[in-house]
């Protein structure tokens, strides 16, 4: 008979897709986990954090393409998706490259994992206690810069780069500090 | 005063290093890090960790290594670098 596959569901984790990542059972992501591949993934996604960020400004960004309202709507929100779906999949591989240490629960770590993910996450809270301070200065600041449209846009792509952040901060400290995961 | 003394030292975070046997032990006993791993109960990085003293284990898993070592903690783990003739 077949073990349960126990799921983990405030950490959104499965104990067989958590044991998957732990093990090299899956060796065709080996390569990820090189110190200088994670590196450059923590840079991609801190890319796409970025950029996904940046679709608050697009409204007032100026430049000399002069298209109609609806294709210029029409491309922003095909971009917009395409780079929030990128993001998402740097995402994913970050979390394999750090094998998910992130995200798993403790019962399934071994006391130097949890070590590691602990101080991971406190460097995260710490960053993003930074980065949460930015952006309240943002939003009070925000309407007197006319940094965002008066009717529409109303920062809702910062919102989303912000739960990206909060979702990868641990993974990519980890992913930065460690020699080997 | 003592005991204050002791904290200190005693500290996983402080910079005393802490020197151990596991490698040499652990290659006369024909293990690999995976097996030695398995045995313990932790990852086979955590091993490669420990042999190079990035990381000094909790009391309970320096007992654990020494018993699948078949050791005294004191011959695998110690506050010293062991001599040439130790090693």
């Amino acid at each position: 008979m077949t073990k349960k596959n126990k799921i983990y569901w405030s950490l959104g984790v499965t104990e067989k897709g958590t044991r998957a990542l732990l093990t090299d059972e899956n060796s065709k992501f080996k390569w990820l986990r090189s110190q200088r591949n994670r590196r450059v993934l923590v840079a991609l996604n801190m890319i796409g954090i970025v950029l996904v960020s940046l679709g608050s400004y697009y409204p007032t960004l100026k430049t000399n393409i002069n298209l109609d309202a609806d294709t210029e709507i029409v491309i922003f929100s095909v971009t917009a998706i395409f780079v929030i779906f990128l993001t998402l999949g740097a995402y994913s591989y970050l979390r394999v490259a750090v094998r998910g240490i992130a995200d798993a629960p403790d019962e399934l770590l071994d006391e130097r994992q949890i070590q590691i993910r602990n101080t991971s996450y406190r460097y995260a809270y710490l960053a993003m206690g930074y980065i949460v301070l930015g952006l309240l200065l943002l939003m009070f600041f925000g309407p007197e810069l006319e940094m965002f449209q008066p009717d529409g846009n109303d920062g809702s792509y910062l919102a989303i780069a912000t739960m990206f952040a909060f979702a990868a901060a641990p993974s990519m400290i980890l992913a930065w500090r460690e020699r080997d995961i | 005063m003592l005991c204050s003394m002791y904290a200190t030292s005693m500290s996983r975070n402080s910079e005393e290093p802490v020197f151990n046997q596991i490698e040499e032990i652990r290659t006369s006993l024909g293990l690999s890090r995976q097996e030695l791993a398995d045995l313990v109960g932790v990852h086979y990085q955590t091993i490669g960790y420990l042999e190079r003293g990035e990381y000094s284990p909790s009391l309970v898993l320096a007992l654990r290594i020494a018993q699948t070592l078949n050791k005294e903690v004191s011959e695998v783990f110690s506050l010293t670098e062991p001599k040439e003739g130790e090693k």
